[in-house]
């Protein structure tokens, strides 16, 4: 049995990881770079110790130094979270070969889905829906002509040497077959110098739907159910939700039968997501897998009244799962957004820096999972989300209401923060509706980047209490005041001193 | 906290938005209440500082909660209300003698500066070079994203004050071009 789980990550998930240890009472311990002294999950643990510099490559990538450290601490277990090391086979091989348990999917589940074309033949030979299309290159007309015929229009044809969107032509109609098809190759052969291409079916309005899987070691596998992730911003996502507002109860069935036997396919063990992406019309087709735990997995864990974290724990610990896909329903729905430290009227250009004042959304329905506090600096060398905000509510209308009453809440001074972002997405029509999908930022342009209303006063009323804060501050600075006037703050500052969680 | 008006000097100053410029004048205090002047409007409000830097204030009854973080130096705030954010400049004795002398923002539209913390990965010009507008000079990384800064002006480059790997801070000049 697991009794030391050392986590091989940082940030939000590190910590979220711990919490689930702590509730089953397995000691935890924390690695960090050494920029990451003062980070949450290093105070988060019941030990921590410095892997290396800051720079990814020299501490939480670092396999070697992990392993030491896991050895040294006596930590039976490795959980990698997400990102880092999650998806790196040689880490879990690496793992094995120490007797140190890794907990997710075997080498050879994470090796098979992470290469594209050994992942397609596998779908395919398991009879998944792939997005259809030539893997080999076409070289005629001809071919092109029949290979159309068969996967239907509209189609995308592509450079085999592109990239850049060179050589890539879009086709919807038949009459406009084969000017395009000439195009892309005159194209592509200047660009490239090769006048090869390939041809894939076109998702229109495409959506990203994906499975949630937990599968124990003794060939038990079922699923969690769907997350929507559509709305994304440069390939990343932003807001998730389940149910899907896409979704019908028959596809959903079959969905999850086919995520399952996805899984099955690479004798999966561990939590995973399958991930499809899905027309209109409802066709859906097999995008990737990931082997590991998801960011927004949460929104799963608050439908279907499981921890997800534990159940990778128990799988991990050999135990068979204890519940059968039939006990496992959706209750209510759950939204997540990503809070990212960000300026999103600058295209979302990170902005890291010294979180001066954080307020979080308290209430029913509510939960925060993130990493930063009052005073914390937020390094610039890893990634920009610093907190996931997720609300639970009876039905999707409920959970959006409360979405927005939770952002009104979330206040974090000192970085600039998506928050508001958020809150406008909430409040687009495309997105209240259920109809978007992953152009849903760049259809809404207009509405989600509009200059800032001010109701009211509220501009005189900003310029008054900047009259005010100025004022006194000169007033203070004459009396010499001692510094007794911020006293408010001590609980806060003893807080971080002793190392009391304010989360 | 409660805020402490009687520390108030009955006081005009200028405050500047990126909107406008407005006068205020402390017309009145007892305790929380205060009576103010802005531009011509006058006010009366109850207004508490809640925390650092957090003011809760009442404008006939309707509840307005506002943060205030001081900028680079103590005349520079930003303000954060739920649907905006607000950059205001105090505008003092010493702040009006240096924009008389001309001195304020000089030099700002040559130099090439990060706007936020990160690391420079590349410099792609050289001292003596000339560079035209738009051209990008610096590539700085932060968070895993790479971003491109680019000239403000035709010109030549006069200084490139970072070298590739150093780690920078918020307005930190990189590049200078005259």
């Amino acid at each position: 049995m697991i009794q030391k789980v050392l986590v091989a990550n940082r940030g939000e998930i590190a910590v979220r990881i711990m919490r689930s240890c702590r509730e089953m009472g397995i000691s935890t311990v924390a690695v960090f770079s050494e920029v990451d002294r003062t980070a949450m999950h290093v105070r988060y643990a019941n030990e921590a110790y410095c892997i290396g510099q800051a720079p990814s490559v020299e501490s939480y990538l670092n396999i070697e130094k992990i392993l030491e450290v896991a050895k040294k601490s006596g930590s039976d277990a490795i959980h990698p979270g997400y990102g880092f090391l999650s998806e790196n086979a040689h880490f879990a091989e690496r793992c094995q070969e120490e007797g140190i348990a890794f907990i997710g999917p075997s080498p050879y589940a994470i090796r098979t889905m992470g290469d594209k074309i050994t992942a397609r033949r596998t779908m395919i030979a398991a009879g998944i829906p792939v997005v259809p299309g030539t893997v080999d290159k076409i070289t005629s007309e001809k071919e092109a002509l029949s290979v159309i015929e068969e996967i239907g229009l509209p189609v995308m044809i592509k450079a085999s040497a592109g990239g850049g969107g060179k050589g890539m032509r879009l086709v919807k109609e038949k009459s406009e077959i084969l000017s395009a098809l000439r195009a892309a190759r005159s194209e592509a052969a200047s660009a490239f110098g090769d006048d090869s291409v390939f041809i894939e079916k076109y998702i229109e309005s495409p959506h990203h739907i994906e499975y949630q899987i937990l599968a124990d070691k003794q060939g038990h596998t079922v699923h969690l159910f769907e997350r929507e992730c559509s709305v994304q911003r440069r390939h990343q996502k932003v807001v998730e939700e389940t149910p899907s507002p896409l979704m019908t109860p028959q596809k959903r069935i079959e969905m999850g039968l086919h995520a399952v036997a996805a899984a099955k396919a690479v004798d999966y063990f561990g939590a995973g997501t399958i991930e499809f992406i899905m027309d209109d019309n409802l066709n859906y087709y097999f995008l990737e897998m990931n082997t590991r735990l998801q960011v927004e997995h949460p929104i799963t864990e608050r439908v279907v009244g499981i921890d997800l974290v534990k159940a990778q724990i128990d799988i991990a610990n050999e135990k068979p799962l204890p519940f059968s896909q039939e006990d496992l329903f959706q209750h209510g729905h759950a939204i997540e957004c990503r809070i990212y430290a960000e300026d999103t009227d600058q295209n979302f250009m990170p902005n890291p820096g010294v979180i001066r004042h954080i307020t979080e959304p308290y209430g029913t329905g509510i939960r925060c999972d993130g990493y930063v506090y009052e005073g914390y600096e937020i390094p610039i060398y890893y990634d920009s989300m610093i907190t996931k905000l997720i609300v639970w509510g009876y039905n999707r209308q409920d959970a959006i209401d409360r979405m927005k009453r939770a952002l009104y809440e979330y206040k974090i001074t000192g970085v600039k923060t998506s928050i508001r972002f958020l809150k406008r997405i909430m409040d687009t029509e495309d997105f209240r509706s259920g109809h978007y999908n992953t152009h849903f930022i760049g259809n809404n342009k207009e509405f989600l980047f509009q200059k800032g209303e001010c109701f009211g006063k509220c501009e005189d009323i900003a310029l008054i209490a900047t009259y005010l804060e100025y004022m006194s501050k000169a007033g203070r600075a004459d009396n010499a005041e001692k510094s007794g006037s911020e006293t408010s703050d001590t609980w806060r500052n003893s807080g971080r001193k002793y190392g009391i969680s304010p989360l | 906290m409660v805020f402490h008006p009687y520390k108030l000097k009955k006081m005009q100053l200028e405050l500047i938005t990126e909107e406008r410029t407005a006068q205020l004048r402390l017309v009145h205090h007892d305790g929380n209440q205060i009576t103010i002047m802005v531009d011509d409007v006058l006010y009366t409000l109850d207004v508490v500082k809640v925390g650092k830097g957090n003011y809760s204030i009442l404008l006939d009854g309707e509840s307005y909660n506002l943060e205030l973080v001081e900028g680079a130096n103590s005349r520079e705030y930003t303000i954060n209300t739920f649907h905006k954010t607000f950059k205001v400049e105090v505008i003092d004795a010493e702040t009006r003698y240096r924009r008389k002398k001309g001195s304020v923002n000089v030099g700002s539209d040559k130099t090439v500066r990060s706007p936020m913390p990160g690391k420079v990965i590349r410099i792609l010009v050289s001292k003596g070079e000339q560079v035209v507008k738009g051209q990008t000079v610096i590539i700085v990384s932060a968070m895993k994203m790479e971003s491109e800064f680019k000239a403000t002006v035709d010109g030549v480059v006069t200084g490139i004050q970072v070298s590739e790997g150093d780690v920078v801070d918020t307005q930190q000049v990189l590049v200078v071009i005259e």
